[in-house]
């Protein structure tokens, strides 16, 4: 009789593992259609309060005054392109820490941990589901949302601003480790994850230049791959301006974050997990 | 005195009711990050708000602090729509939660006003978010210029009231929570989203397309929110919006009365019918 031997799982056997925890997920949000359109809504809703609110109270020289401050008179396009991009980096990072919240508080991340299935193949899989997960909906809502403010969603530059999302995906990916180490650390994390949502929206720009920002801010945001993602569709889309005059050059610095980001991330995480599993952390929620 | 005369009465509903806030108020107290982070999420939420508004001012940030107008019109909006989404989640919340725990049943067995097990969880988002209202006064009142403050003792009777109907719709969403259990949160959001655009607590009616104003006109919490920020700004022009302020008072005044009688029967009704049904714990 033959004897398996259990061993290190190939490339292919890891590959598979991952792909299995993504369709796991996926198969699981199919059963919450209503999550989904929340989703949809949200960015369209979040950008329809200060476009409202500004026109209102900007009457009729918002649109001039919106240019003079941001560089586009197209306030619509601004404001969706800001809340659909934070809606996708939020929900990326919330996705991540929800996963290990979840496995905290139903008692299984121990259990985790001691399959043979690696923390790094898992949280591949994890991650891939809420990057999927988290750039449809946002797309779906953009488009939305631009056919309901009078938009035509494929004015300008699509192609760029696409590559300008498809590079920060990575830097976003290795981001969102940074996240799921604070919930191993923190545990009871949900105001936390929470107050760093806002900073991510405040520092990328969401509804506003980050030039408006001090100059200190304005460096710490430069740090921030989503900002660079946000500024690069505006500036495709909308023709806002680069931050270094030319899109390549802002491309070259989301794909320098392209291979520091996932370092960064995984270092950090791969550090807590450590420090957990031999402080007997990773059974405590 | 039996024992059971001393668990019924106006001083045992009281002394239960004080109990079971001050249960809330140390839960609170004892997440002192959570306590933090949320101050620092509100602060975050009004400077991204105000800074996008401003982007719609000549000048931009530079031309802030001059409109007592705008800051009147976002600051009290945000006042309500701060203690709608926190009612809306927090009575639901807690029920769920105690569900989750497995401690539902047991509160529902012991001999304590269930009524006062419901308002207890009122307490925490009185005194949360009211505090969190006041520094959100503070913070934008920096940013974008003083707040009007005209008419406070009517505009204080418009809050109380306007309150005291959320509070009721709380009750309603934790009777939906009893019902659809973990689909009740996505029923939240929606309602959320529905009250951000169709009560405007961010920008005058007027700025709605003429049919949603009209959707808007159905919900009596948006003569709240108007009736509220119409009084303390000292009623210019064009305000209030929707209706004169003698008509929204007796809206606003019959919202909250109402609506609290008619949340907490929605939620008696469902709570008898999942204890008939054995569901009571189920989540």
């Amino acid at each position: 009789m033959t004897v398996a031997r259990v061993g290190r799982p190939s490339l292919s056997q890891n590959l598979s593992a991952a792909l299995a925890e993504a369709q796991l997920r996926f198969t699981n949000i199919s059963r919450y259609p209503g999550q989904l359109l929340t989703n949809v809504i949200i960015p369209i809703v979040f950008a329809a309060m200060p476009m409202l609110l500004g026109r209102a109270t900007g009457g009729a020289s918002a649109e001039a005054n919106f240019a003079a401050n941001t560089g586009s008179s197209n306030y619509v396009g601004y404001m969706l392109i800001g809340s659909c991009v934070f809606q996708f980096v939020s929900s990326t990072f919330f996705l991540v820490a929800n996963w290990l919240r979840f496995e905290q508080e139903t008692g299984t991340l121990e259990a985790v941990y001691l399959t043979p299935t690696s923390s790094a193949t898992l949280l591949g899989g994890v991650v891939l589901y809420s990057t999927v997960r988290s750039l449809l909906p946002a797309l779906v809502a953009y488009v939305v949302g631009c056919l309901i403010f009078g938009l035509n969603p494929f004015d300008g530059n699509l192609g760029l601003a696409l590559g300008f999302i498809a590079a920060g995906l990575v830097p976003l990916a290795g981001m969102s480790m940074l996240f799921g180490a604070v919930v191993l650390k923190v545990k009871e994390a949900n105001a936390l994850l929470n107050l760093m949502q806002w900073v991510v929206s405040f520092l990328m720009g969401i509804f506003f230049p980050v030039a408006i920002m001090p100059p200190l801010l304005q460096y710490l945001a430069w740090l921030f791959p989503p900002t660079w993602m946000t500024n690069g569709v505006r500036s495709a889309l909308l023709g806002v301006g680069y931050f270094f005059g030319h899109w390549y050059l802002d491309m070259a610095v989301l794909w320098a974050f392209m291979f520091l980001a996932p370092l960064l991330g995984w270092f950090v995480f791969r550090r807590t997990e450590q420090g957990l599993q031999r402080n007997e952390g990773m059974g405590q929620f | 005195m039996t024992t059971a005369s001393r668990l019924t009465g106006p001083a045992a509903f009281l002394s239960t009711l004080a109990a079971m806030a001050q249960k809330e108020l140390m839960i609170m107290l004892r997440y002192p990050v959570e306590f933090v982070a949320s101050f620092g999420q509100v602060f975050l939420i009004v400077v991204v708000l105000t800074l996008a508004g401003l982007m719609f001012s000549p000048g931009g940030l530079r031309g802030a602090g001059g409109d007592s107008g705008t800051s009147g019109l976002v600051v009290y909006g945000f006042f309500l729509f701060m203690f709608m989404s926190d009612t809306l989640w927090t009575i639901g919340y807690n029920v769920h939660r105690d569900q989750k725990q497995g401690t539902l049943e047991i509160l529902y067995l012991s001999p304590a006003s269930k009524f006062a097990n419901l308002l207890s969880r009122i307490v925490v988002t009185l005194v949360w978010t009211g505090l969190m209202c006041v520094m959100a006064a503070v913070v934008m009142s920096v940013m974008i210029g003083a707040l009007p403050f005209h008419n406070l003792a009517l505009g204080v009777y418009v809050l109380a009231l306007a309150l005291a109907g959320t509070f009721g719709v709380g009750f309603a969403f934790a009777a939906l929570t009893l019902r659809l259990k973990e689909t009740a949160q996505t029923v939240a959001n929606l309602a959320q989203f529905a009250f951000m655009v169709l009560c405007a607590p961010f920008f005058p009616f007027a700025a709605l397309p003429e049919f949603l104003q009209w959707a808007a006109r159905l919900i009596p919490l948006s003569y709240g929110v108007d009736a509220f920020r119409s009084t303390l700004m000292g009623y210019p022009a064009g305000f209030p919006e929707l209706a004169p302020i003698e008509v929204e008072l007796v809206i606003v005044t019959a919202f909250g009365v109402l609506m609290p009688v008619i949340g907490y029967w929605l939620y008696r009704r469902e709570e008898d019918v999942a204890r008939m049904k054995g569901s009571l714990s189920e989540y």
